[in-house]
This record gives C-alpha cells, sequence and structure tokens, in this order.
C-alpha cells in the first residue's frame, strides 16, 4: 500500500519524467526535425520537377557521381586500414602505441579544413614537399581526386578503428588461439574467427563513414578545384547552387544526400535483428 | 617418452615464471600438471602448446623438435579454462573446424563430427549454437573440438576451473573415462589436489617455477619429496614437532598410550560427515584432528574436554624442522 506521500512522490517523478521528455523531444525537433523537414518540404514543394530539373544538370549529375566515387573509394580504403590498425592496436604490444591511439583521434578534433590546407601544402604541384615530384611523374593529387579522397580519407580515420577497437578488445585472443592450436594459419584465423566476430563492429564503421565521407565539404572544398562538371563534389555544389539563386537545386541535392545517409541507416537496422535472432 | 621438456626457463618482465624445467611425459598417459595459482603450470602448458614461447630450453614432441614451431604445426589439442568456443558457429561447425581447415572430404568430416558429439554426448545439440550449451557441454565441446584433429597430445588448461563443484565432479570422471577409450597423452593443468589425484595416472607438482616432484598419485600422497608436496596434497598438522595428516591422529579420552601428548578441545567445527576438533597441547602445540562424525559422536566430545593425542599406527609423518626452514 502507497502512503499519500510516497504517492505525491511518484507524482512528483511522473511530471519531472515528462518534462524531461518534452524537454528532449523539443531539443531534437528544433535542432534536427524541423530543419531536415523544411529541406524535404522545400524539394518537393513542386513534387517530383524539383528532382526532375537537378537531375537534367548535367553538373549536378557529375557532381553526385564524384562524391559517390569518392566516398565509396575512401571507404574502402579507411575500411581496410581501420580493421588492420585495430587489430595492431589491441593485439599487438609496441612502442609508441599510445601516442599513436591518440594520434587517430586527430582527425575528430581538427578543423577538415586546416586538413585540407596541410595537404595542399604538401602534395600540390609547384611548392608541396611531394608534390612536383609526383606531378612530373604524372600524378596529380591537389585539384583532383587523388587528393579528395585521401582528405575524405583523413577525415573519416577513426571511425572504423573506434568501432572495432572495443569489440576486439572484449572478444579477447581467446578463440584466436584456440583456432592457431586447431591448425589454422594467420590468414585463416582472421577470415574465419576474428573476421565474423568484429563484422558488426564494421558494417557500422563502414556506414558511419560512408554517411560522413557522403557529407564532407571543408577538406574536400579546399584540396578540389570545384570547377563545375570536374571537380566538384555534391555538398560544395549545394552551396554555389544556393548562393547563385537556385534554391530549387541546392534543396534538391541536399535533399539527396540526407536520402542518402538515412538509407544507410535504415540498411543497417534491417540488418541488425536477424542477427540477434540467430 | 612423449614429450620431452629440457631446460626450459620463462620470464614475464623481472617475474620468473618458470626455472629450468625438465619434465619427460610419457605416451598414452593422462598427466596433471599440479600446483598452486601462478606457480607456472599454464605457462608451462602453453609452452608445450606453443602459444607461448620459452625464453630458453626445448620442447620435444613424439621425438620431433617442436621448440621453434608454431602452434598450428605441433599438432596438439588444447582446451581452455574458458572454453575458447567460436561464438558464431554451431556446435558441429566448432567440432569440424580443424578438419575444414586440414581441407578433409566433406563426408568425412561430417562422419567424424557425428562420431566425436557421440562421444562426449552432444549429439542432439549440433545444430545449437555454443550459447545455448551450459558450461559443462560447452567445455565437452571444446574437447571433441580438440580432438577432432587427432592430436598428438591433448593439452588442457585448468578445463573444469569454471565449472560449479557438481558439474565438475561428473566431468572429472568423464574425463577419466574418456581417456581409457581414446588413449591419447593428455595433460592437464589444475590447482586441485583432489582432481589431480582421482583423474591423473601421473602428477607433476609444479611450485614458482619449479619441478618440486614426479610421481603416481600413490607416491606423491605416500612418499612427499618435501614438505611443500606434502602440504599441497592434503591437510597438515603439527604434533610433537612433526608434520602429519589430521586424519592420522589418534584421539581419547583417557591416557592410554605411552607418549601421547595432553590438551583440551579448544574448537570442534562440523563440515558434513566429519568433525574438526582443533586441540590446545599443554605442550602450547595447536594440533587440528579430524574425526568421523561417528565417532566424535561416540566420544561425546566437547569444547573443553581433556583428551590425549597421538599419532595413530602407520601414520606418515615429516619432521617440521623443514616446515621451520622453509
Amino acid at each position: 500500500m502507497a502512503s499519500p506521500r510516497s504517492t505525491a512522490v511518484a507524482n512528483q517523478s511522473q511530471v519531472v519524467k515528462w518534462v524531461l521528455r518534452l524537454l528532449v523531444v523539443g531539443y531534437l525537433l528544433m535542432l534536427v526535425a524541423w530543419p531536415t523537414a523544411y529541406v524535404v518540404k522545400h524539394t518537393f514543394a513542386d513534387g517530383f520537377t524539383g528532382i526532375q530539373d537537378a537531375l537534367a544538370d548535367p553538373d549536378v549529375v557529375h557532381a553526385l557521381k564524384l562524391t559517390a566515387q569518392i566516398a565509396v573509394t575512401a571507404v574502402i580504403i579507411n575500411t581496410v586500414f581501420g580493421v588492420g590498425m585495430s587489430l595492431l592496436l589491441v593485439r599487438h604490444t609496441f612502442i609508441g602505441k599510445r601516442a599513436l591511439s591518440v594520434l587517430i583521434d586527430l582527425p575528430l578534433s581538427v578543423s577538415p579544413v586546416v586538413v585540407g590546407l596541410a595537404l595542399v601544402l604538401v602534395y600540390n604541384g609547384r611548392f608541396g614537399w611531394f608534390g612536383p615530384f609526383l606531378e612530373d611523374h604524372g600524378l596529380q593529387i591537389i585539384f583532383a581526386k587523388p587528393g579528395m579522397i585521401m582528405a575524405t580519407c583523413f577525415v573519416i580515420l577513426p571511425l572504423v578503428i573506434r568501432e572495432v577497437v572495443p569489440v576486439l578488445e572484449e572478444l579477447g585472443d581467446d578463440q584466436e588461439q584456440a583456432a592457431r592450436s586447431l591448425g589454422a594459419s594467420g590468414r585463416q584465423t582472421f577470415l574465419r574467427i576474428t573476421l565474423p566476430s568484429i563484422k558488426w563492429a564494421v558494417v557500422y564503421g563502414v556506414v558511419l563513414s560512408l554517411a560522413r565521407a557522403l557529407g564532407e565539404f571543408g577538406a574536400v572544398k579546399v584540396v578540389a578545384g570545384n570547377v563545375g562538371g570536374e571537380t566538384q563534389v555534391a555538398t560544395v555544389l549545394v552551396q554555389q547552387k544556393y548562393q547563385n539563386f537556385q534554391q530549387e537545386t541546392a534543396y534538391s541535392v541536399a535533399f539527396m544526400l540526407v536520402f542518402a545517409a538515412v538509407l544507410c541507416l535504415i540498411v543497417v537496422a534491417l540488418l541488425r535483428p536477424k542477427e540477434s535472432q540467430r | 617418452m612423449s614429450i620431452e621438456i629440457k631446460g626450459v626457463n620463462k620470464k614475464f618482465g623481472d617475474f620468473v615464471a618458470l626455472e629450468d624445467v625438465n619434465v619427460s611425459l610419457p605416451t598414452g598417459q593422462l598427466t596433471a600438471l599440479l600446483g598452486p595459482s601462478g606457480g607456472g603450470k599454464s605457462t608451462l602448458l602453453r609452452i608445450i602448446a606453443g602459444l607461448d614461447a620459452a625464453d630458453s630450453g626445448t620442447i620435444t614432441i613424439e621425438g620431433t623438435n617442436a621448440t621453434t614451431l608454431p602452434p598450428q604445426k605441433r599438432n596438439v589439442g588444447f582446451v581452455f579454462q574458458h572454453y575458447a568456443v567460436f561464438k558464431h558457429m554451431t556446435v558441429a561447425k566448432n567440432v569440424a573446424f580443424g578438419l575444414e581447415i586440414r581441407k578433409r572430404p566433406k563426408d568425412e568430416v561430417a562422419a567424424r563430427v557425428d562420431e566425436l558429439l557421440k562421444l562426449v554426448h552432444l549429439s542432439q545439440f549440433a545444430h545449437r549454437l555454443p550459447s545455448q550449451l551450459s558450461g559443462g557441454q560447452r567445455q565437452r565441446m571444446a574437447l571433441a573440438r580438440a580432438l577432432a584433429v587427432e592430436p598428438t597430445v591433448l593439452l588442457l588448461d585448468e578445463p573444469f576451473g569454471a565449472l560449479d563443484a557438481k558439474v565438475r565432479k561428473e566431468l572429472r570422471d568423464w574425463l577419466r573415462r574418456l581417456h581409457d577409450e581414446v588413449h591419447v597423452t593428455t595433460v592437464f593443468v589444475t590447482h586441485d589436489q583432489e582432481e589431480a589425484m582421482e583423474v591423473a595416472d601421473e602428477i607433476v607438482v609444479i611450485n614458482n617455477g619449479r619441478v618440486e616432484q614426479v610421481g603416481t598419485p600413490d607416491q606423491l600422497y605416500d612418499e612427499p619429496a618435501n614438505d611443500f608436496v606434502m602440504g599441497f596434497l592434503g591437510e597438515i598438522t603439527t604434533l610433537n614437532g612433526v608434520m602429519l595428516r589430521p586424519h592420522d591422529i589418534h584421539l581419547s579420552l583417557t591416557p592410554e598410550l605411552a607418549g601421547a601428548a595432553e590438551g583440551t578441545i579448544s574448537r570442534l567445527l562440523r563440515v558434513g560427515f566429519e568433525v574438526r576438533a582443533t586441540v590446545l597441547t599443554d605442550d602450547g602445540e595447536e594440533v587440528t584432528i579430524v574425526l568421523t562424525r561417528t565417532h566424535a559422536r561416540q566420544l561425546d566430545l566437547e569444547t573443553g574436554v581433556r583428551v590425549w593425542v597421538t599419532p595413530a599406527a602407520g601414520a606418515l609423518t615429516m619432521p617440521s624442522l623443514a616446515a621451520a626452514a622453509g
């Protein structure tokens, strides 16, 4: 039996609960939901004509293709590197391990614009450290795809590693040792034991990096030439179109970027429950 | 001799895990490495398996120098304390792992997995995931997995350490029977002397990184090489300056035997069928005596009663000077 006093306390905690909920929902609404909904509303103000018009513009199509190319390439590189790096960090001890671990977080704290500038300083064809040498051998980095991929790689560097490392740590190396004692080579152990165990962490890392790579603006803008139809990615195009009073196109492309990111998250959410049911 | 260990040393930083260990483990037998935690027995087992490398010394397995071989080339089966099951594979797939790595034909693998699951009584669980098994079942699966590759030696690292007492006892009996069936040279690590004595043909007592004694359970119990072995294999107490087992002491209410020490019962503790009495002798010694519940009741023992205690006829004794020195 609840005394009047404890009922009062319960009522009070109910009120607090509702206030907190309202606060959180309101915060998310103002910050995320409303602005995004606004983009969607503007995109479909005239039905699908906005998107059709945007897709009729060759610059838009090229920018979207370029963004996809760069994002996919960077994510593939980052996944291979990230998984390897995670294994190195968790399974091996070496001098400078902690320094390396801190360094990996650097892209989270450094502004992407700075990253872009740094790449330009090192790789530009006229006075960079490696730039002239590489350009003499027919490889242009700055104002071309390689530079844009490098900038994106830098920005998404920690995303796979930070997903995989905790899972590897929790996993321990018992199973790997068991596999070795049963005759598996290092490669077989990785493919049959380690990889299936960290599969979901890798998928999450990939989706996060993909979403981040699609939306990257600062670093890519600095290293890319931003010539429409050549070296202009979708995010930069959105900015340019918006400033050129082509809001309709800007909204449509922005919507497509949001849509791609949401699609990534939905795919993971759909894949995930199957795993826990098994 | 199946496994020859010669002059093995191993350090972890400043900590000496193994110091000049020399042991020969015979083929086809079940050997226990027994000792307290941190004594180096697990390290020795892992060095035999190739999961750790010795700083110096050699390991020979069935005549092959295995010192520098990686684990996957040693053909040993290893069973871990915490099972190390492959969580994402079914029980059957776990057992088949070693065979699939060796690229055996599919029907052969299936037949062997069937046979092994029968051996460890897990046939009906073949298609479950390890997370759906109990601890004891997981460990049996791990054992089947290790046996699948027909290892030259089977190594078990505290195999029953993570299980509850009852399951532990069952698995212990089962391991003994399994060994009598399969006859693979088996080495297992344990800190439980009862487990070692019940299961093993031969026991190697390891303490502080050194081998204290090697022998059959009876040899170790009846002729311990030193006071550490004697103390580790069973309880000990001191009476008249000698060490002996608490159940090897005769207790009477009258001075029946010459040389009996007189004292008072200071504490009585009943644990199931046995009674532990602590007697404070007039010489100031605290002697522990174990009697059966029935015997204690016959004597009508109570705290404060005057008693006479003496080593029973045929009791194993050892001068306790060694204990004082060691």
